[in-house]
């Protein structure tokens, strides 16, 4: 049996890049930075090659945090996804980050395609199929000047320190939003490439980011739909650093 | 705050149930991808469930500073859109009548003229409804986006589309479930109260559509117009609702209606065709004395008086129920 090419280029650059990458996927890094494996692999097989070349990158553990109720009549929300595993990897000029974590529900849809027609030429619109229901989501924060001595606030940036935002929505896809501050999002109008998959109540998501350089400090969000996560109501971690 | 604030009466009195208002809105500014479900005006039947039904009893607005937690309505609460086996039945040879599928549970307009008893008799009005651009807008209090805005200059509440996200904060913010989601769209929206119609000099389609003649629309703090006359002058209208908190500036003229058996001596409020519980629940206290402010009025007209509050109420023409004046309501006017 011919073994992929892939699997060879892989096997042969994962190697011992940074301290933290001797240790196994099954035996997580501590502390807050992020090891990187670098491999010579193309952006198809990182993304949609499946787990088995993701398998061999350690993964780093991150805990997960609940923001506070918005309102201070609203309830506190449980804490549903208390961790979530990152794993990086680094190839052709690009950085790729997989966050894999444990979700009961897969809350995404296919939402209808809106016919290139204009609306008032058809007699039929596309109709709102349901006003309550939100998607699985997750997101990347990776500040706009990573070599800054003060990492960006956790609220979206700050004026001072804004981010990129590479976020990812299971019914809505992949987009690049830029922020400076709290209710500063902005969405660029730019996508990015994304791969997501769940199986066996877990998400696992890669996102294509413009490569990092070492010292870049990275955090993770996930909106986890059941709990009508959307907004500020989600999961998020503290910066992490890559290495 | 804002500089000067449109608003709206409504005289339940004269409001035919026709939808006419609902279909001159929707055609307007709904007929598009995602709206099928969206009536920024809607007119239901009370009592009843309303549109989404239960939408007073489910919560939303303030109480003692702080807004109140509501469940999103679903679209059962809507309901949900149906079509008809047409092609079975004509073309198929089914030989089963034309039914709608999903079976229809639920529905804008849903309980039209059912009504409830009052004793042995049925009573039922109705009561349209549009955004009520309250002065201390809830929705607005909500958005984490800052994406909803209260003009300035004319107090008019709206939704930057721009900014809107669709997290939905609002609507459930909205004691009244006057904002609805576009899943097409994936934001928010809601009446406009018609401003590019009121900048261009013309009243709000509702109220320009309306055949029963039962909307006024001008300034609240125009002296002349009807709105303030009716709100502040004659007070005879109020708000809905006003519990809530969030100081709406859409105003009803409580039904009037004569007394249950007839004049045998007793008066609207000692004999009233309409619950007063039921109006008391929906305007507050404060209904009672409008309604015997009003007896009082009719009075006076019926021994051959005049009625300035009456005479307005009926609003023979356009100058007298709408006051539009763009002049006054431009941002550096």
């Amino acid at each position: 049996m011919q073994i992929p090419r892939w699997i060879l280029a892989l096997t042969v650059a994962v190697t011992a890049c940074s301290p933290g990458v001797a240790e196994t996927a099954a035996n997580p890094v501590a502390g807050t930075s992020l090891p990187v494996a670098s491999v010579s692999a193309s952006e198809d097989a990182i993304l949609r090659g499946g787990n088995a070349r993701w398998s061999q990158v350690a993964a780093k553990k991150i805990s997960l945090n609940r923001t506070p109720p918005l309102f201070d009549t609203d309830e506190p929300a449980t804490l549903e996804i208390p961790t979530a595993d990152v794993r990086l990897l680094r190839a052709g000029g690009k950085l790729y980050v997989q966050l894999s974590w444990d979700d009961a529900t897969r809350d995404t849809a296919t939402l209808p395609t809106v016919p290139g027609t204009p609306p008032e030429q058809r007699f039929r619109k596309v109709p709102t199929e349901a006003d309550d229901r939100f998607f699985d989501a997750a997101a990347v924060m990776v500040p706009v000047h990573p070599g800054s001595p003060v990492n960006p606030s956790l609220q979206m940036g700050d004026p001072g320190h804004p981010v990129h935002i590479y976020y990812w929505n299971s019914a809505r896809g992949a987009m690049l939003m830029e922020a400076a501050g709290r209710a500063t999002t902005r969405r660029t109008g730019q996508s990015f490439p994304v791969d997501a998959a769940y199986q066996n109540r877990q998400w696992v998501v890669t996102f294509e980011m413009a490569d990092q350089p070492a010292g870049t400090p990275l955090a993770f969000a996930i909106w986890n739909g059941s709990q009508q996560d959307r907004d500020g109501r989600k999961y998020f971690s503290v910066w992490y650093t890559v290495e | 705050m804002s500089r000067h604030q449109y608003a709206m009466v409504m005289d339940l009195n004269k409001c035919l149930g026709c939808q006419t208002c609902t279909i001159a809105c929707k055609k307007l500014w709904t007929d598009r991808d995602g709206t099928g479900y969206i009536y920024w005006n809607n007119v239901e039947t009370r009592p009843g469930l309303g549109y989404p039904r239960q939408w007073d009893r489910i919560g939303g607005g303030w109480k003692d500073g702080a807004l109140q937690p509501s469940p999103l309505p679903t679209m059962d609460d809507y309901g949900h859109a149906w079509e008809y086996n047409y092609e079975q039945r004509l073309y198929e040879g089914s030989r089963q009548p034309v039914m709608p599928t999903p079976d229809p549970q639920s529905g804008v307009n849903w309980d039209e003229d059912v009504g409830a008893l009052n004793g042995e008799d049925n009573y039922y009005f109705y009561l349209p409804r549009i955004c009520n651009h309250c002065t201390y807008p809830a929705c607005l209090e909500a958005c984490p986006r800052k994406a909803i805005y209260k003009r300035e200059e004319d107090g008019i509440v709206a939704i930057d589309q721009d900014r809107c996200q669709g997290y939905r904060y609002c609507i459930k913010a909205c004691p009244y479930k006057k904002i609805y989601f576009n899943e097409v769209t994936g934001k928010s929206e809601k009446c406009i109260f018609c401003y590019p119609r009121l900048e261009k000099g013309e009243v709000n389609a509702c109220a320009a559509q309306c055949p029963g003649r039962l909307r006024f629309v001008g300034i609240l703090d125009d002296p002349e117009s009807p709105v303030h006359k009716l709100v502040h002058l004659y007070r005879v209208a109020l708000p809905l609702f006003p519990e809530k908190g969030t100081g709406p500036n859409v105003f009803y003229v409580p039904p009037f209606n004569p007394p249950k058996r007839g004049n045998y001596g007793q008066n609207i409020l000692e004999d009233p065709r309409l619950p007063l519980d039921y109006l008391v629940y929906l305007f507050g206290e404060e209904v009672k004395d409008v309604i015997a402010r009003l007896e009082a009025d009719l009075k006076q007209a019926q021994e051959g008086g005049h009625s300035e509050v009456l005479q307005l109420l009926i609003g023979r023409d356009a100058e007298t129920r709408y006051r539009v004046r763009p002049q006054l309501v431009q941002i550096n006017g």
